[in-house]
């Protein structure tokens, strides 16, 4: 649960769990740490409603697709849930990610499971990514139930908010507004009948 | 680590009495030296810094007193990694050494419970004997695997005794398992064809409250178990290893409870989620045909065990990872299900594998496109943290789900943030 992250004995593998969340939410992270000293320890995106997140489970519909770069190609593109947007890319150091880039199609509902990640831009400003592990163009229905897990995942964090460690640090953090996000599920969830 | 100044002012004290004045300075640097650079625990490193300053200047008496005052022994299952200890258990097990460095190895155990043990064949102590008692004065205990393990060195003090206490273990059931030395009472639930040549036997063994692997390294006193069969199984090592706990019957007391059976826990899970990753073993893969091996060959039909097999079955699998957004869980889906799930069967995949030079990865790609990214819902049995997969399907999306959700987010909770 919400506590997955501690005290985990070492020297053992533990796949860490794919968050489910929505984009504004994402978005709206600034927090990343890692858990313990090690260069191997997995890196976190501390969400606002306050869970960690090293890996995110995402669907929406492809846009903007684009292969950039000569000799390093990558991908990016972006990812439209009712939320808002995503902000994928995969590099060449992740030849199966790529692959399933270069065949998705623009307009494709698509299931992206990653890993999140706070960049700065030269000008100074933040933003989020995903870096892709797996793409993979789903139907309507697989959107449309992801976006009730989503949902349900968040207003369960925000009915844990203020009862586990990491939701206390996100208060800390963000000062959240558990508001804020309970309305971003509500319009999501109602988006969704459109 | 900060010296505790009571420490510095009670050697100083020892030696104020004999009419040697020492500086706090020097003795504190003398602990330092000990419990930071050596990690010495505190208490041991005051008793050496003594005996040391002792022989610096001449003296005696109180050090050998003290050193000869019987330390009060500490219960086995009160041992923990970074202790000095001194504890008094019977050696319930001896088993081969593993390296030249080690002089003997075994566990030992009293009342409260056991613990694995290496003697260092620098420490020269006497060769320990099975079903003898001992006191040991001063032994270390690190960690190894993640289980307690008590270090004999050349500082350790090592008494027969003669009292005799008799106590039996108690069985503890495996899904209480921890790293470290247990008894347990288990049906053999499989029996696995040795992967190494190290390896005499491995298998699966249940019980009422669970499951767990088993290894037999081969040694002289190597007994085999069948499958089917109950054991009382005393002092197994237990080993955990990529967050997996494994039994350990080398060295231990294995005796068949004859007649005896155990209702093992089916482990009958449910799981649903999102079907987030595919593993290396996805696809049509061929299988050893010699009896009872059925392993998976390599794309040059090679067995681990029966070399190149040109003579093999086909097979169809799935292995990968659901994730409900709080647990990733490994699942291995065979044949039948697999069929069913991908919309490829076997015998479609032979084809498009013998037709076509790439049929295999194209197979494991259709396999991909179908499953990853979509929910499913999956029971089957729980075999050490991997769910086989029994009954698997796609979950349909569900518009009373989705209606109970929009109440659930249109009310703000009582006493919320605006």
């Amino acid at each position: 649960m919400a506590n997955g992250g501690f005290s985990r004995p070492a020297g053992s593998f533990i796949r860490e769990p794919a968050v489910r969340v929505f984009s504004a939410e994402l978005r709206e992270s600034r927090l990343q740490f890692r858990d313990g000293e090690d260069e191997k320890s997995p890196s976190f995106v501390l969400l606002p409603t306050g869970e960690r997140s090293n890996r995110i489970f995402i669907c929406g519909e492809v846009t903007q697709k684009e292969k950039r770069g000569d000799q390093n190609t990558f991908y990016t593109a972006r990812l439209r849930d009712p939320a808002g947007l995503f902000f994928l890319n995969a590099g060449s150091y992740q030849q199966e990610a790529m692959q399933q880039m270069a065949k998705i199609n623009q307009g494709d509902f698509a299931a992206v499971v990653g890993k999140p990640g706070i960049r700065e831009t030269p000008d100074g400003s933040i933003f989020v990514t995903v870096r892709v592990e797996t793409i993979t163009p789903v139907d309507r229905d697989t959107y449309l139930t992801w976006i009730d897990d989503t949902a349900e995942q968040t207003l369960d964090r925000l009915e844990r908010f203020g009862s586990t460690d990491d939701s206390k640090k996100a208060s800390e953090f963000y000062n959240t507004s558990t508001e804020h996000y309970r309305r971003i599920v509500y319009e999501s969830l109602v988006a969704a009948d459109i | 680590m900060d010296i505790d100044p009571q420490t510095t002012e009670r050697i100083s004290q020892i030696f104020k009495e004999k009419g040697v004045l020492l500086e706090n300075d020097k003795i504190e640097s003398k602990l330092k030296l000990l419990t930071t650079d050596f990690g010495i625990a505190p208490e041991e490193a005051e008793k050496m810094v003594t005996n040391e300053l002792m022989r610096e200047h001449g003296l005696s008496g109180p050090s050998q007193q003290s050193s000869s005052a019987p330390q009060q022994a500490i219960p086995i299952s009160g041992a923990s990694p970074g202790d000095w200890v001194t504890v008094e258990g019977k050696v319930v097990s001896l088993s081969s050494p593993p390296s030249e460095a080690i002089a003997q190895s075994g566990i030992l155990s009293d009342e409260s419970g056991a613990i694995r043990f290496i003697v260092w064949a620098k420490s020269n102590a006497p060769a320990l004997e099975e079903r003898k008692w001992y006191r040991f004065e001063s032994a270390t205990v690190d960690e190894y695997r993640g289980a307690p393990s008590m270090k004999i060195h050349s500082g350790t003090t090592i008494t027969h005794i003669e009292e005799e206490k008799t106590f039996m273990p108690t069985p503890v059931p495996i899904s209480e398992l921890k790293p470290g030395v247990s008894t347990i009472r288990a049906k053999v639930v499989q029996d696995w064809e040795p992967r190494h040549e190290r390896m005499f036997q491995s298998g699966l063994l249940g019980d009422e409250s669970g499951t767990v692997r088993f290894v037999t390294w081969k040694d002289d006193a190597s007994v085999r178990i069948e499958a089917g069969k109950v054991y009382n199984i005393y002092y197994a090592g237990v080993d955990e290893f990529q967050g997996r706990l494994s039994l350990n019957l080398t060295g231990a007391m294995v005796l068949e409870d004859e007649g005896a059976d155990i209702q093992v826990a089916s482990g009958n899970m449910k799981l649903s989620g999102a079907f987030v990753h595919m593993g290396g073993g996805t696809g049509l893969i061929k299988r050893c045909k010699v009896e009872g091996c059925n392993r998976a060959l390599s794309r040059q039909n090679y067995c681990p065990v029966h070399e190149i097999q040109n003579d093999f079955r086909y097979d169809l699998r799935i292995t990968g990872v659901v994730d409900d957004g709080h647990k990733a869980t490994n699942v291995l889906i065979q044949r039948e299900e697999a069929e069913k799930l991908t919309e490829i069967t076997l015998d479609a995949a032979i084809e498009m594998a013998e037709n076509n030079p790439l049929g295999f990865d194209d197979i494991t790609m259709k396999m991909q496109e179908a499953l990853i990214g979509r929910y499913v819902e999956c029971q089957g049995s729980d075999i050490d943290g991997t769910l086989l997969v029994k009954g698997c399907s796609l979950v349909n999306y569900d518009s009373t789900r989705h209606a109970d959700l929009i109440n659930r987010a249109s009310v703000s909770p009582a006493g919320g943030e605006q």
